[in-house]
């Protein structure tokens, strides 16, 4: 699925991703863990194709160069990542927004478009699971939503989308107990044998809900060490200093 | 420009001797002035003077031998609307068939021309004015709507003013007036919807007066939708009382050069005023708004809310004044005006004044210019849009928010549906 070998990215100079490997197999759940600053989010954006990082290196996406896709069309074949801050679009109706993603990945993928009324019953029948108020869609996206919302609305914009290959960028972070359960399952409930995952997250907690195959250890920009789903409990008692330096 | 002499001026063919003078009193004010200049401090950033003389060469009373029709597809269709058709500025039709006519009044201004009664009632407004346009309309004004609606009647429909131009007009300057009384408790949704023909160009010069009694409600939309070559001039004056509410929404996207002024005297206790607009400007598109609102009593409400588009070379301007004076406490006054420049080549110039004599008033303003938020589009196309659909989606939202605040929800439809027709066309 995906075979990132020795990437660098850095911001004005300034080294964030150095020598960074990872593969990633059809199916398989990753965490990344690690401490702030040692390049979680700047890997996300790297993926999803955010401008502004000088990068080094190769990402091969189902066996083909990623780096020189533009960011729409990484999108377009199953790319996906949920925002550790969903940005606020004054104006554009949640729904009309979804709509016009959703059609615009059909259409690339061959499918037909969707009606309003086909589109709806989806809405309806995805953000239920959700347990997302039907009457947030209609308002403008992410603005006045509260954090916990936001998030969710980021894992509902993933459920309706079905990508390949879903980054989730701290989503666990402003998700209250059963807020964060609800999202563990509709991040479950996409779990099958094509599909991959990418967890970035600080807290073991979200990982008690969602297994992973592989805990990564983040840490000046290269993964310092990989376990099994036992290595974040392990982090959670002994901190990042004392696991990476075992 | 050759100006028109007193003497040819004099044999011009006018029935109202009272009329007559009238005119030659404000010509020959407007021949002292002159169009205005950016000297003048409220036309610091439209040069009207330059665009005149360098385009026009007729200035005279606007007349045509023969009344052409109006071409029906000018009409807006699956919209039911009662309607004031102007061509040229002339009062050619109109049609309250939905309405129960009894307790409408509508009469052409040339008519009233003729009769002594009916000029006697607005020829107050032909009093000389600083403004020089306005002089300069008093002066060769050719024909208009004198219009007004009885106490405690409520439109079932929304009225629409069609303000066509056709070729006669090419080359010519246009002055024409538009007289609203609002009875009353009465309700009036209004739109001035302005429309030319491929290629005419013409300046037209359009003053309109309302009054807006007790308790009535007022909505007024001016569209100026589609792409033209015109120059506009475009001055509403306002006067509000007790509890009224006057709502203006300005839809300036199509001509090449407009200036809409909108006055509003706020009279008595509890009236308000809502004035909210959307520029958006390409190409070489030249577009002013101005605003005045007077709180002359006490309790009353103003707001503005006015978002702009500019793309290549366009110039767009906000002025907007708010007036508070030492009588009106109590007075709740807003404004606030956003800009996104999307081009370098692009200027928006703002320019937002209070004036506060009263002291227990609430009042604020805001003025916000800047490009689109690079992050914003990395979310949109993270979501598989492209960069073109991401940034049109945001502007549509940007501006939306205004279309959001018209109440009237069968005008609202209308107006989004040619916004939105508008935004599709527009390459950015």
């Amino acid at each position: 699925m995906l075979d990132i070998k020795s990437l660098s990215a850095s911001v004005d100079g300034k080294r964030i991703l150095e020598g960074f490997d990872l593969k990633i197999k059809p199916g398989e759940v990753h965490a990344i863990m690690g401490p702030n600053g040692s390049g979680k989010s700047t890997l996300a954006n790297v993926l999803t194709g955010k401008n502004g990082y000088e990068i080094k290196g190769q990402v091969l996406y189902q066996g083909k160069d990623l780096l020189n896709l533009p960011i729409e069309e990484r999108a377009q074949k199953g790319l996906f990542l949920a925002f550790q801050y969903p940005l606020e679009i004054p104006g554009v109706n949640t729904n009309n927004f979804l709509k016009t993603s959703l059609n615009t990945i059909r259409k690339i993928k061959g499918l037909n478009e969707l009606d309003s009324l086909d589109f709806l019953k989806l809405v309806k029948e995805k953000s239920q699971k959700l347990k997302i108020e039907e009457k947030i869609l209609s308002r403008q996206l992410n603005v006045g939503f509260s954090g916990g919302e936001k998030k969710k609305n980021e894992i509902l914009q993933m459920t309706i989308l079905e990508p390949k290959f879903a980054i989730l960028d701290e989503t666990d972070s402003g998700l209250d107990i059963d807020a964060l359960r609800i999202v563990s399952d509709g991040v479950n409930s996409l779990r099958n044998k094509n599909r991959s995952f990418l967890i970035i997250t600080h807290y073991q907690r979200l990982l008690d809900y969602i297994k992973p195959d592989f805990v990564h250890v983040l840490v000046n920009g290269r993964i310092v060490k990989t376990g099994c789903s036992d290595l974040a409990q392990e982090l959670e008692k002994d901190g990042y200093e004392g696991v990476a330096t075992r | 420009m050759t100006n028109l002499k007193f003497e040819q001026f004099k044999k011009s063919n006018l029935k109202l001797k009272e009329l007559d003078s009238i005119r030659v009193k404000n010509f020959k004010k407007f021949e002292t002035k002159g169009f205005p200049t950016k000297k003048q401090e409220h036309w610091k950033y439209t040069d009207l003077k330059n665009i005149i003389s360098r385009d026009f060469d007729e200035l005279n009373i606007f007349s045509e031998n023969k009344l052409s029709k109006i071409n029906n597809n000018f009409l807006i269709k699956n919209f039911e609307h009662n309607q004031i058709i102007l061509l040229n500025g002339n009062f050619i039709d109109s049609n309250f068939d939905l309405e129960d006519k009894k307790r409408i009044s509508v009469k052409s201004l040339k008519d009233s021309f003729r009769i002594k009664k009916d000029f006697d009632e607005i020829k107050n407004f032909f009093e000389d004015d600083q403004n020089s346009l306005i002089t300069l309309n008093n002066a060769l004004t050719n024909d208009g709507v004198i219009f007004k609606i009885d106490d405690n009647y409520s439109f079932k429909k929304p009225l629409i003013i069609y303000n066509f131009f056709n070729k006669s007009s090419h080359n010519k300057i246009i002055n024409n007036k538009v007289f609203l009384t609002l009875g009353s408790g009465s309700q009036l949704s209004l739109i001035d919807y302005y429309e030319s023909e491929d290629n005419i160009k013409y300046f037209n010069n359009s003053i309109h007066n309302y009054s807006i009694k007790k308790n009535a409600i007022l909505k007024k939309y001016n569209i100026n939708n589609n792409l033209n070559k015109s120059y506009n001039y475009n001055s509403t004056k306002v006067k509000s009382y007790s509890n009224s509410v006057f709502e203006n929404f300005l839809l300036s996207t199509g001509p090449n050069l407009i200036k809409n002024e909108v006055h509003c005297d706020l009279l008595e206790s509890f009236s308000s005023c809502f004035i909210n607009s959307i520029m958006l400007l390409k190409d070489e598109q030249h577009h002013e708004l101005k605003t005045n609102v007077n709180h002359l009593y006490e309790d009353c409400k103003s707001s503005q809310l006015v978002k702009s588009v500019l793309l290549n070379s366009s110039n767009g301007t906000y002025q907007g004044k708010i007036y508070v004076d030492k009588n009106a406490q109590k007075t709740n006054g807003y404004q606030l005006s956003k800009a996104l420049i999307l081009s370098e080549n692009s200027e928006f110039n703002s320019k937002p004044e209070l004036e506060i004599y009263a002291d227990d008033v609430k009042c604020s303003h805001g003025s916000t210019s800047g490009n689109i938020d690079e992050n914003s589009i990395f979310y949109l196309m993270s979501r598989g849009l492209t960069k073109d659909q991401a940034r049109k989606m945001i502007i549509k939202g940007f501006l939306n928010e205004v279309i959001e605040t018209i109440t009237d929800l069968n005008v609202k439809k209308l107006i989004s549906e040619l916004f939105i027709d508008n935004m599709n066309k527009t390459t950015l």
